[in-house]
């Protein structure tokens, strides 16, 4: 009898002791935007490497301090890991790192400033016409397997396989200049001349692409497309890699992981002419997801990582116990924004793609000023990239060599936005409801694609702030592909969050985006037929800046007509922009030599990294 | 000969089974929303031209049924076709199979070999307090999601450092001797073995006992100890032979599961299995890749049922007389 209550007493006792251990304190909300604010972007001098000549040969020189040679770097890649080890075949950025990591290019982009700097190049010189290029090459450097690399090689990696369209022809596409390619020409064993049929700034980046050796490649070329597709596979045994860059691959295991060995050949020494570079191995894991790298970082299985906002403050207070040091990269090249769209054409079945309506609220500069006034970007930073970001205000990224640094942020301010929106007449009712001149409610759709938990925070806060104005917002996340249905071919959508990576590098590389009749020139799409129909001023300015800026050959010259788009965007804002998450690296103290480079990332240059025993 | 008889018919019935299997399949996943091009249409450095040439290449310009002709004609050849990246499929799957059915067969053989006998004794045992203890741990273990399960073991041995964080083998595996690759091999299986173990061993002893208890109630074991056998004998010479064929069935279904049993673990422990491979192919809509798997499914589900109905037949006389 007394039994059955002890037992129900001491089930009960347990399911609430259990309950009890379950709820933890609440967990104290961390200040993020000191650490931000605290750890500013390191600007660190790189001390950049030289050219030196050693017994006839070019070799290039590290500056930086001189390490112990041995150890290993074990870093991680998530995903599927490489499709491919062809450098001229990656269609994917993974599978680009890990093929870049084995072929070096004529020339790289330097760490702090963003400038071309030679690599496997010993110099370069552009000629006053702004369309001849000489490129003089190393003597007496050598391919992994000791053949020279010569001047052959380059003008067989360029004539044979990228412009004969051979692999991912991206690289070809980005160089047609008027429908011309460049030529390229071989003066002498050691020196190329490349040559543009127009002078085109963009085309020295090109430079940097990978040079294959022709003893290697020109079989595989000879036998056509379809073989050179699956030419150096995942599959290939990693003897057949004949290499220039500082390592060579060991081992790939599909799903599991990448290793990398030196390449006993590199042509980059030490101050004490000591061959690089210092690691004997570079290992990549794949990894399933974030999660998973995380937790092989907390077991020491991986050394270096790449943090999510929410996780840096955890990280930043453990840092002091740890065997890691934090890096703040800076603002990530990729951007956030808000765009409206400015379509008022009609469609081939004689209807407008924005309702008319909607239309003159979108057109109507008065109406983005407002929006963009109304929107609180610190609270978004603070709130959804837990303080790791930076308000944005310029299509162009902040760690950008061309950001247009005269065009001020500003902070939200209503009072403001609502006089602009009295400005053109709109007014608000007794419940504070937003209407326009003509009585229409201001009632529109705001897009972004679903899943994208970030974005969707973003819309969140978004509708908010707009709805401080009166007006209404139908927030409506939708799946990724039916957005970009709509983006570039329906038009049939009002405002919509999105996201694009761009090059910090080379603000050309969104042509597509900015120029009127561009493919991505979402925020006024035109169809192919209607070329540039209906063009507003402030866009033909935009065309202007781009087709200027592309011919322009001084880094001055270009910024001039850069600066000028991002001053046409922030001051027409027909794409408001949000913020910039800041990137966070974590890497394990033994690791010497490291220059945190907001362009390049933390580990750009592994032949210098070494590891100092305890 | 009957039952070469009777095995080729049931192949002849599989055909329009997978028929259906691969029509459906291949339908649901071409009309569903996901744009396998939908990334590149909105990368700004490709060209509409490159856009147009994928589309090509995948075939996406034709009608879903031409689609659905091309990739059946290919596949009646034994051509699996090739992923969206232009990798074959048969490789990649070549590349994983082994490793998910290193863990699943390690799996289901440590589960019979466990799973039968526990559920033996504990019918034999019935109601007494090592029965008792069993059914809760095993309801403890059927309760448990395989992924939440995963998940804590993880950061067991995160916090512990007493395993590897997933994963298969260790960095510097090409290095060791065949002793050690067997060590590590093994040390990184224990955590993702474990987590399935438990799982599968819950369903099977509590079907085993099931079982036991019902056969042991039967007239007939009640006849034979009547008739003054040992409880040996009355218990595994005539009430464990009426007792494993229920089990039979649940090994062809043990046999479908042996390369699409273990995703959700694969996933959580960093398996390189077929588990991720499938995983990333559905999200990209890699239409040739998840059909392949789809079929091997089906194919696996169907020859797992044949092959529980064989060994029934061999072991079960009352069917081979009805037959």
């Amino acid at each position: 009898m007394n039994w059955r209550v002890i037992r129900v007493i001491l089930v009960i006792l347990a399911v609430v002791l259990l309950l009890k251990g379950c709820i933890v304190k609440d967990i104290k909300p961390v200040d993020n935007s000191a650490i931000t604010q605290k750890e500013t972007v390191q600007n660190v001098e790189y001390p950049t490497p030289k050219n030196v000549e050693i017994n006839g040969i070019d070799y290039l020189q590290s500056q930086a301090p001189v390490g112990k040679f041995g150890g290993e770097l074990i870093t991680s890649t998530i995903g599927q890991g490489p499709k491919t080890f062809n450098p001229f075949n990656s269609k994917d950025n993974i599978s680009a790192a890990m093929s870049g990591i084995m072929y070096d290019g004529l020339l790289s982009t330097h760490p702090v400033t963003g400038q071309p700097v030679p690599r496997l190049a010993k110099s370069f010189e552009i000629l006053p016409d702004g369309m001849t290029y000489i490129i003089k090459l190393r003597h007496g450097i050598k391919w992994s397997d000791g053949k020279p690399i010569t001047a052959d090689d380059v003008v067989f990696t360029w004539n044979d396989i990228i412009f004969a369209g051979l692999g991912d022809t991206s690289t070809r596409d980005s160089m047609v200049i008027d429908g011309k390619l460049p030529t390229v020409r071989k003066i002498d064993d050691y020196t190329v001349e490349f040559e543009t049929p127009k002078p085109y700034a963009p085309f020295i980046r090109s430079l940097s692409a990978s040079i294959a050796p022709k003893h290697v490649f020109a079989p595989a070329v000879k036998k056509g497309g379809a073989y050179f597709d699956s030419f150096l596979s995942t599959t290939t045994k990693p003897e057949d890699f004949v290499v220039s860059g500082a390592f060579k691959l060991k081992e790939y295991l599909p799903a599991q992981r990448v290793v990398y060995v030196r390449n006993p050949n590199y042509y980059e020494i030490n101050t004490k002419d000591e061959k690089l570079p210092y690691l004997d191995k570079l290992v990549y894991l794949i990894v399933g997801d974030l999660n998973n790298e995380i937790l092989k970082f907390e077991a020491g299985e991986i050394d270096v990582i790449t943090l999510q906002g929410a996780k840096v403050a955890r990280y930043k207070t453990l840092e002091p116990h740890s065997d890691y040091t934090l890096y703040n990269l800076g603002p990530a090249t990729s951007t956030m924004y808000l765009s409206v769209n400015l379509n008022d054409r009609k469609n081939e079945n004689n209807k407008y793609y924005v309702n008319p309506i909607k239309q003159k609220w979108f057109q109507d500069i008065n109406f983005r000023r407002a929006v963009d006034l109304a929107i609180d970007r610190k609270n978004m930073v603070f709130n959804i990239a837990n303080g790791i970001g930076t308000p944005l205000f310029t299509p162009e990224s902040l760690n950008s060599i061309y950001l247009n640094k005269k065009l001020k942020p500003f902070d939200r301010n209503i009072q403001q936005a609502e006089n602009y929106l009295k400005k053109s007449g709109f007014y608000r009712d007794k419940k504070g409801n937003l209407f326009d001149k003509d009585g229409h409610r201001v009632e529109f759709d705001l897009y972004t694609n679903a899943g994208n938990t970030e974005r969707e925070a973003i819309g969140v806060m978004v509708k908010q702030d707009l709805e401080d104005l009166g007006m209404k917002v139908n927030f409506k996340p939708i799946e990724f592909n039916s957005l970009v249905n709509k983006l570039v071919s329906t038009f049939d959508w009002d405002m919509v969050i999105m996201g694009l990576t761009g090059s910090p590098l080379e603000p050309n590389s969104g042509k597509n985006v900015w120029m009127s009749d561009g493919r991505l020139h979402m925020f006024n799409m035109r169809t192919p037929n209607e070329g540039k129909k209906n063009i507003l001023p402030w866009e033909k300015e935009l065309d202007e800046m781009f087709t200027k800026g592309a011919l322009a050959t001084s880094f001055d010259d270009r910024k001039k007509y850069y600066d000028r788009y991002q001053e046409i965007i922030y001051n027409e804002k027909p794409m408001v922009y949000i913020y910039s998450p800041v990137i966070i690296n974590a890497i394990r103290r033994k690791f010497k030599n490291i220059y945190p480079s907001s362009l390049n990332g933390l580990t750009h240059n592994l032949e210098e990294i070494y590891v100092e025993e305890k | 000969m009957e039952t070469l008889k009777y095995i080729f018919k049931r192949i002849l019935q599989t055909i329009p089974l997978l028929v259906m299997v691969s029509l459906i399949s291949f339908f649901i996943i071409r009309l569903s929303p996901v744009d396998p091009l939908a990334e590149l249409k909105l990368n700004p450095s490709i060209s509409p031209e490159t856009v147009q040439k994928e589309k090509e290449r995948l075939g996406l310009d034709k009608p879903i049924i031409v689609q659905y002709g091309k990739w059946a004609i290919s596949f009646v050849k034994g051509d699996l076709g090739v992923t969206s990246n232009g990798e074959k499929v048969s490789r990649k799957l070549q590349e994983r199979i082994p490793y998910t059915l290193l863990l699943t067969s390690i799996v289901i053989l440590l589960t019979w070999l466990v799973g039968v006998p526990l559920g033996i004794i504990a019918a034999v045992n019935w109601k007494t307090p090592f029965d008792r203890i069993l059914t809760v741990l095993t309801s403890v273990g059927m309760a448990i999601p395989s992924f939440f399960f995963a998940v804590l073991l993880l950061m067991f041995a995160v916090k512990t450092g007493w395993f590897p964080i997933g994963g298969l083998t260790s960095p510097n595996f090409a290095e060791m001797n065949f002793g050690r690759k067997f060590l590590d091999i093994s040390y990184h299986l224990i955590l993702p073995v474990a987590v399935l173990f438990t799982i599968s061993l819950a369903g099977l002893q509590r079907q085993m006992r099931a079982n036991m208890l019902d056969v042991l109630d039967s007239d007939y074991v009640k006849f034979a100890r009547a008739k003054g056998l040992s409880e040996f004998k009355v218990v595994y010479k005539h009430a464990l032979r009426n007792a494993i064929n229920p089990m039979i069935t649940l090994l062809g279904f043990e046999f479908a599961g042996l390369l699409s049993g273990a995703a959700l673990t694969e996933y959580v422990f960093n398996y390189p299995g077929l588990g991720t491979l499938i995983l990333e192919a559905v999200m990209k809509s890699d239409i040739n890749l998840v059909m392949a798997s789809l079929m091997m499914g089906a194919v696996m589900l169907v020859a797992g049922n044949l092959i529980a109905d064989i060994l029934l037949v061999i072991t079960d006389p009352r069917i081979r007389v009805k037959s």
